[in-house]
C-alpha cells in the first residue's frame, strides 16, 4: 500500500499540495482526478521522491521511500524520458543497464502486444507510438508499484483502447497502480479507487463500485456533484 | 464478447446480468466451462478485481461452481437455471408494464401490436438468415 499523509508543499509562496491524504492499495488502479494544475504530478513526483514536500509522510508498504524503493515502484511520465535518437531496443538496453527489475520477456510480449518495431527510431515515432513506448518501458519493470501520469491524454482513440487492455491484462494484475487523468469517462470502468482533487486539496476518496452499489452514482456524477458545490 | 456498461450501476452486476443472459439464451449449456476472471476481464474490458467479484457473486447465487483448481463451470442444476430464465422474462415484462402505465393504453391493444411487431422482427430475422 503506498500511504500518502498529510502532505504539504510549497513552491515559493504559493502552496500547491495542501494536506493530501489518500492511500493506493497494491492490486487495484487508483486513479486521482482533477483539472490540469490541481497538483496530479506534484504528488507523483513527491512519492517518487522527485520533489521535496514541506511537511508529511509518504510511505510504501509501511516503509520511507528510498533509493532502494526504485526497484518496487516506477514513474511513467507524460512525456518519454529516452533519448530520441535511441532505437526502441537501444532503450531496452539502456533499462536494462539501468534496472536490476527490467523484464526482457514482458518487454518483448509488449513489443508485440502494442505491434511495434524495435529497430525504429524514437524520434521518428507517431504521438500515439510514443506513449506506447513509454508506457512499455515503464511495464516491463517487475515492480510493484506503478504510478503513471496522463496515459491517455493526447493519443487518438484506438491507441487508448489498447493502452486501456493493458490494464485489463496480467500485466497490471496483483500490481498497484495510480494514474491521473482529467478525463474520466475512458477509463470509469477500469478502475477500483477515485480520488477527486481541486487547488492542491483532496476534495474526496472513494471506491467506484460503492458508489454504483450504495448510492447508483456514477464516477462522473460524483464529480459533478463535488466540483459543482 | 462485449457489454454496452452504463455508469451508474456496479460493473459487477452487469457482468452477472450478462452471464445470465447467455444462460436464458441457451449459449451455455449446463455443466459447460466459462472464461477464467482474467479472460473475462480481458474480454469485456473491465477491471480484474471486478471480474473476481462477479464470479465470486455467482458462486454464492449458484450460479457457477468451482472445483478446486479446475475452471469455473455453469451449475447443473436445472432448478436454478430455470430461475434465470424466468427472473429475466418476469424483468423485462415489468419494465414494458411500467412503460406502458404511462401512457395508458389498453391491454388488447398492446398486445396486439406486440404481436404485429414481433411476428415483422422475426420474420426479417428469418429472411436475412
Amino acid at each position: 500500500m503506498i500511504e500518502v499523509k498529510n502532505v504539504n508543499k510549497k513552491y515559493g509562496r504559493k502552496q500547491v499540495l495542501k494536506d493530501i491524504s489518500f492511500t493506493a492499495e497494491k492490486g487495484e488502479i487508483t486513479c486521482l482526478i482533477g483539472i490540469n494544475g490541481v497538483g496530479k504530478t506534484t504528488i507523483m513526483k513527491a512519492i517518487m521522491a522527485l520533489t521535496p514536500i514541506n511537511s508529511g509522510e509518504i510511505l510504501m508498504d509501511g516503509e520511507k521511500i528510498t533509493k532502494k524503493s526504485f526497484e518496487k515502484i516506477t514513474f511513467i511520465p507524460d512525456t518519454i524520458t529516452m533519448l530520441p535518437q535511441m532505437k526502441i531496443n537501444e532503450a531496452f538496453a539502456f533499462m536494462a543497464d539501468f534496472y536490476k527489475s527490467w523484464n526482457p520477456q514482458r518487454a518483448e510480449e509488449l513489443l508485440q502486444f502494442f505491434k511495434l518495431d524495435p529497430n525504429e527510431r524514437i524520434a521518428n515515432l507517431s504521438k500515439g507510438n510514443t506513449a506506447k513506448v513509454n508506457m512499455l518501458l515503464g511495464l516491463s519493470l517487475d515492480v510493484d508499484y506503478l504510478l503513471m501520469d496522463e496515459p491517455f491524454s493526447g493519443i487518438d482513440i484506438f491507441s487508448r483502447e489498447q493502452i486501456a487492455e493493458v490494464f485489463t491484462s496480467h500485466l497490471i494484475e496483483e500490481r498497484g497502480v495510480i494514474i491521473t487523468t482529467h478525463e474520466i469517462s475512458d477509463i470509469e470502468h477500469l478502475i477500483d479507487k477515485a480520488v477527486l482533487m481541486d487547488d492542491g486539496a483532496v476534495l474526496r476518496e472513494f471506491s467506484v463500485e460503492e458508489v454504483r452499489e450504495n448510492e447508483g452514482k456514477s464516477v462522473v456524477d460524483v464529480m459533478r456533484e463535488v466540483y459543482r458545490a | 464478447m462485449t457489454i454496452n456498461f452504463n455508469n451508474r450501476d456496479p460493473v459487477y452486476v452487469q457482468v452477472i446480468r450478462h452471464l445470465k443472459e447467455q444462460i436464458a439464451k441457451g449459449f451455455y449449456e449446463p455443466g459447460q466451462e466459462i472464461p477464467s476472471r482474467r479472460e473475462l476481464a480481458n474480454q469485456l474490458k473491465i477491471n480484474p478485481n471486478t471480474a473476481q467479484r462477479a464470479y465470486k457473486e455467482m458462486e454464492e447465487q449458484g450460479l457457477i461452481f468451482t472445483e478446486g483448481n479446475m475452471p469455473s463451470c455453469i451449475t447443473k442444476d436445472e432448478a436454478v437455471l430455470k430461475n434465470v430464465r424466468e427472473e429475466l422474462i418476469i424483468e423485462a415484462v415489468d419494465l414494458f408494464l411500467g412503460s406502458i402505465k404511462s401512457i395508458d393504453v389498453p391491454l388488447a391493444e398492446v398486445l396486439e401490436l406486440v404481436k404485429k411487431k414481433h411476428d415483422a422482427e422475426s420474420g426479417e430475422a428469418e429472411e436475412s438468415k
